[in-house]
């Protein structure tokens, strides 16, 4: 028996595969839909100036960071840390996972996109600090059951380094809002 | 009768459904309680940037969070749930005392009497390493060979310091300290030459050629430009033009040109030019 909802998802995925299979185009969009938003400016960083390009790559970077995060928190898999956590952020996470694997937990991250402004670039271009404004939404559940259920504006004071090809997370911390 | 049953009913439940009352904020590493309403059993859900943590709970009683729990700054939630459903609340975790220091110094190499060259890096972390945003002095310190020290106290700014500094006269090693309270990290920079100052040469005739070598070879502070350096001699005749490139050795570069006819000669290394000595006779 297939309900309404369920027909109607049916006849958008059976028009959607053929149009998304012609066109190379729409399926970059659709990849690039799936990435939360992320706004970056970098008006007021000191002391290094931010290029155009490093500006555009931090921020690439930042979302598919938290793309990867959310995947990783809700299904509590470690190891889509991999591509764009490092240091004490990948330690961090990946610590909570294993809490979570024991605890029966995960958590649902529904990112509705950050502002982030880039604060400090380093002189030598080694480390950049952040500040991101982000709205999420947070579901916690436990035994498989919804425990927490919450729409959070939460600051977090974001450590980027770069790599061989992108930059890295190094240290994603929430703070209170009163903190800058 | 039957509506009074269902009232009771949900003032029971209401009473089972108890809240969670943690402090707003909380320093990294200190134990601390959180109280509870309500009554009966209940699982506590703990969940931290970087720890998760579940036990089972009495309501109406006070739970005890060791510090272990709270090593790591962030956005806390406590979660209660029991027969009734599950009430949570959201709270920080402050950075502690700063205990520790990471410092990034760069370059590794910088040429002497340069202008912001040496560019220093500090986060400050507490002793869990979480960045302290509260602002915090760090004390660098430019300590040169020879020379006095140079004190720098910078205060942090969401839990990084930094300065830049100019390099100092005199090549060798220079140490960056970057100090807060009781941490201290050093690291040694090495200052080297800067370019040749007075780049000059002089010819010397010998049975088949020319000698031509250049006087002791240091930059402008009086510093010996290193053996390895390239200079470079240049010798325009009637044949044309011939450079050598030739390694400073023992503090002089030295080749042998033939010489044809009339010729100039003259010298450089790396942007400075040196003299130019004009030849008359051919050998």
């Amino acid at each position: 028996m297939i309900s309404g909802l369920s027909r109607r998802l049916l006849r958008l995925v059976g028009l959607g595969l053929p149009i998304a299979l012609a066109s190379p185009l729409l399926l970059e969009v659709l990849a690039a839909g799936s990435l939360p938003q992320v706004q970056l400016s970098a008006g007021s960083i000191e002391p290094r100036p931010i290029e155009e390009l490093t500006g555009t790559n931090v921020a690439r970077d930042y979302a598919y960071a938290w793309r990867d995060l959310a995947q990783a928190l809700d299904h509590n898999q470690a190891d889509r840390l991999d591509a764009y956590f490092t240091g004490f952020a990948k330690d961090t996470f990946t610590q909570r996972i294993s809490d979570q694997k024991t605890a029966d937990v995960h958590v649902l991250y529904v990112d509705h996109g950050h502002k982030v402004k880039a604060f400090f670039y380093s002189p030598d271009g080694g480390e950049m600090q952040l500040l991101d404004k982000a709205q999420l939404e947070i579901q916690v559940y436990a035994g498989g059951k919804l425990i927490h259920q919450e729409n959070a504006a939460q600051d977090y004071l974001v450590l980027m380094t770069p790599g061989a090809d992108r930059w890295f997370v190094r240290s994603l911390e929430p703070i209170a809002g009163s903190s800058f | 009768m039957l509506r009074l049953t269902a009232c009771l009913l949900l003032l029971m439940r209401l009473a089972a459904f108890g809240e969670v009352h943690p402090p707003a904020q909380v320093t990294a590493g200190k134990g601390f309680s959180i109280s509870t309403t309500g009554s009966g059993d209940a699982s506590f859900y703990l969940i931290s940037p970087g720890h998760v943590a579940k036990r089972e709970v009495k309501l109406g009683q006070d739970i005890p969070v060791d510090a272990s729990d709270v090593k790591k700054a962030g956005r806390y939630l406590a979660i209660a749930c029991g027969s009734g459903g599950c009430n949570s609340a959201a709270f920080y975790v402050m950075a502690a005392e700063p205990d520790k220091v990471s410092f990034f110094l760069h370059p590794s190499r910088v040429r002497v009497k340069s202008n912001d060259a040496i560019n220093a890096t500090a986060f400050v972390f507490d002793q869990f390493y979480n960045l302290v945003l509260t602002p915090v002095t760090v004390d660098f310190k430019v300590i040169p060979k020879t020379g006095p020290p140079i004190d720098r106290p910078i205060k942090s700014n969401l839990g990084v310091a930094w300065m830049r500094v100019a390099s100092t006269p005199k090549q060798g090693p220079v140490k960056v300290i970057a100090e807060v309270g009781k941490a201290s990290e050093p690291r040694v920079i090495q200052q080297v030459a800067s370019d040749a100052c007075n780049l000059r040469i002089k010819a010397t005739r010998t049975a088949k050629a020319v000698l031509i070598e250049t006087d002791p070879l240091r930059d402008c502070s009086g510093n010996a430009i290193p053996d390895g350096t390239i200079v470079s001699f240049t010798e325009i005749d009637g044949k044309g033009k011939t450079t050598v490139d030739v390694p400073i050795k023992k503090g002089i570069a030295r080749t042998q040109l033939p010489v044809n006819g009339r010729a100039k000669i003259s010298v450089a290394s790396g942007v400075v030019i040196g003299n130019e000595i004009s030849l008359g006779g051919g050998l």
